[in-house]
């Protein structure tokens, strides 16, 4: 556990240590969230002041938490970890008495966590003076660790997906596809209210609702606990999806040679 | 004592191509030897001879497909957890220090990953400081180290927790020369006051000369050669080199067994095969034709010799 919260607390300081890359990343998502939370608004407005359930202040929380779970991490860490397997970088760091894929996930979570922070409070403070006060600041609280609980999910998928380079070494099309995948499932851009019926219904039984959408919810003020029950179980069984792609790579890469 | 590296008839065989283009490929074919607990050995062999496989294998990183290996009395491939504690690896074209940290923190982060407590990696720190010669950069960027200073510091990350034997690939590749020479002195130290294991990958001619006191030779998959560097430069070519100082140049009788090599009007090189002629009987017959002011015999060069056994057929 200590090489986990070493490897946590050192990522944070790397992501500290280089300011200019923490400002572009947050000018980036103030613009996105800015641009996006601006067209939901209007929407709102133009159907009489709410869309499935969220009011125009509504959806700007929402808009702002979801940009800052997804934005908040390196959007290109499943083709960069790829690029790890494939070039053998990963097979270097067999030669540590520590697990892999345990060590880089608390690697990009440290790195992530100084990002997040960051996000959350400009994020909040933006979304306070275009959307209005929180509706419910019990809900903003519990958006918290939601959101933290996101970050694990959408890391532990990464990396899950990754795994994949181990068999067929570029794993570039899945990030492609990955991102989209969290864009429309994970409920970022649109909540999953207001996707189609069949859509919605495949959303809420996969897990990038996780990764997004359930901080974003709750955020927007609907206290809806069990969101963060839900996201402690994928979690989980990201993580040892995770964990079981990279033991299946690695003795594959044992076997087969890097 | 259990020989530090061991390895009987270790082969790793490769599957390449599909269909009909399927074929197997030997990249370590029943190789063997041992290495002795403090000894420095230098694995070396052309690009593709499959050093890399083996190291890969005895470091636990590779599975063979035939064969036995023990490094420090563990089997690698089914050890390899265990074996990490007490090996340090240090591949040259890979880092293993955070470039916006400094040294001193990637240290910690190793230290909490090889379980060592705060005092120990703080012990330790200081002391490969101190051998190192490295106190002055541990706490400064690493992205603002040179390559030399950085691949001192990659060194201590490798020591950090006290490994028995130091697989080293390419380590002074990218240095430059005083860099070079400095790295060498290092591991030598090391070797000498820890009494260190190491075991050395290089294309570098230097390193090998300067760092081993033997040289495994492997090319196509097969151990070739496996002797004490000295002897190997000794024995295996028949040659010596004679560096002629002169004021007037002449010319030399015809000797069998001489080539006249490099001629200018203040030098002359002869190539002697001493299995034909011994030298002693080129140096008089220098010192009888010429005026010459200095003489100087000399081994060939070390990278013609490893040139001449990468080109022997194989066992």
């Amino acid at each position: 556990m200590s090489q986990t919260w070493t490897a946590i607390r050192l990522a944070a300081l790397r992501t500290v240590r280089d300011p200019l890359a923490l400002l572009v990343a947050l000018a980036f998502y103030a613009v996105v969230a800015s641009v996006i939370s601006t067209l939901w608004r209007s929407a709102a407005h133009g159907h009489g002041g709410t869309i499935a359930g969220y009011s125009a202040g509504q959806l700007t929380w929402y808009l702002y938490v979801a940009e800052a779970a997804v934005t908040a991490l390196n959007p290109r860490q499943i083709e960069l970890t790829g690029e790890d397997i494939a070039t053998g970088a990963v097979s270097v760091e067999l030669l540590r008495p520590a697990s892999v894929v345990g060590l880089r996930i608390a690697t990009e979570l440290g790195r992530c966590l100084p990002r997040l922070a960051l996000f959350s409070v400009i994020g909040g403070g933006l979304a306070w003076w275009a959307g209005g006060a929180p509706v419910r600041p019990d809900g903003l609280l519990l958006a918290v660790p939601s959101l933290l609980l996101a970050v694990v999910c959408n890391l532990a998928a990464q990396h899950a997906v990754a795994a994949a380079a181990f068999w067929i070494r570029d794993a570039r099309s899945a990030w492609f596809l990955y991102q989209k995948l969290v864009f429309v499932l994970g409920a970022m851009l649109i909540p999953v209210e207001l996707l189609p019926g069949w859509l919605a219904a495949t959303a809420r039984v996969l897990p990038f609702t996780s990764m997004a959408y359930a901080p974003a919810r709750l955020a927007a003020g609907h206290v809806e606990p069990h969101l963060l029950v839900l996201q402690v179980f994928w979690a989980g069984v990201l993580l040892v999806a995770a964990a079981a792609a990279f033991a299946a790579g690695e003795r594959r890469l044992q076997v087969v040679g890097g | 004592m259990t020989a530090a590296i061991s390895a009987h008839g270790l082969s790793k065989s490769f599957t390449t191509g599909r269909g009909s283009r399927r074929r197997i490929v030997d990249a370590v074919d029943g190789i063997a030897f041992e290495v002795a607990r403090g000894e420095r050995v230098a694995y070396i062999g052309p690009n593709g001879a499959g050093k890399s496989t083996s190291i890969k294998m005895l470091t636990g990183i590779l599975h063979p497909t035939a064969g036995a290996a023990t490094v420090l009395g563990l089997v690698p491939w089914q050890q390899r957890r265990s074996l990490t504690r007490q090996i340090g690896t240090l591949f040259g074209q890979r880092s293993q220090l955070w470039f916006e940290l400094t040294p001193r923190e990637t240290f910690r982060m190793l230290g909490s990953i090889y379980r060592l407590d705060r005092d120990q990696v703080q012990r330790r720190v200081a002391e490969l400081g101190e051998l190192l010669e490295a106190g002055d950069l541990l706490d400064q960027p690493v992205r603002s180290l040179s390559l030399g200073q950085r691949m001192r510091c990659e060194l201590a990350a490798c020591l950090l927790h006290e490994p028995l034997v130091l697989f080293l690939d390419e380590p002074t590749i990218g240095l430059d020369l005083v860099a070079k020479q400095r790295f060498r002195e290092l591991l030598v130290r090391l070797n000498t006051e820890r009494g260190t294991t190491i075991f050395l990958t290089s294309h570098d001619v230097a390193d090998i000369e300067q760092v081993a006191e033997r040289a495994i030779v492997i090319n196509h998959g097969h151990v070739i050669y496996d002797d004490r560097v000295a002897v190997m430069r000794r024995e295996l070519l028949a040659r010596k080199i004679v560096d002629v100082a002169w004021t007037a140049p002449v010319e030399l009788p015809a000797l069998s067994g001489v080539t006249v090599g490099e001629r200018s009007a203040s030098s002359l090189r002869l190539v002697v095969d001493t299995s034909v002629r011994p030298v002693r009987d080129v140096l008089d017959a220098v010192l009888l034709a010429t005026d010459a002011t200095d003489l100087t015999v000399t081994d060939p060069p070390l990278e013609e010799v490893i040139a001449e056994i990468y080109e022997r057929p194989l066992p």
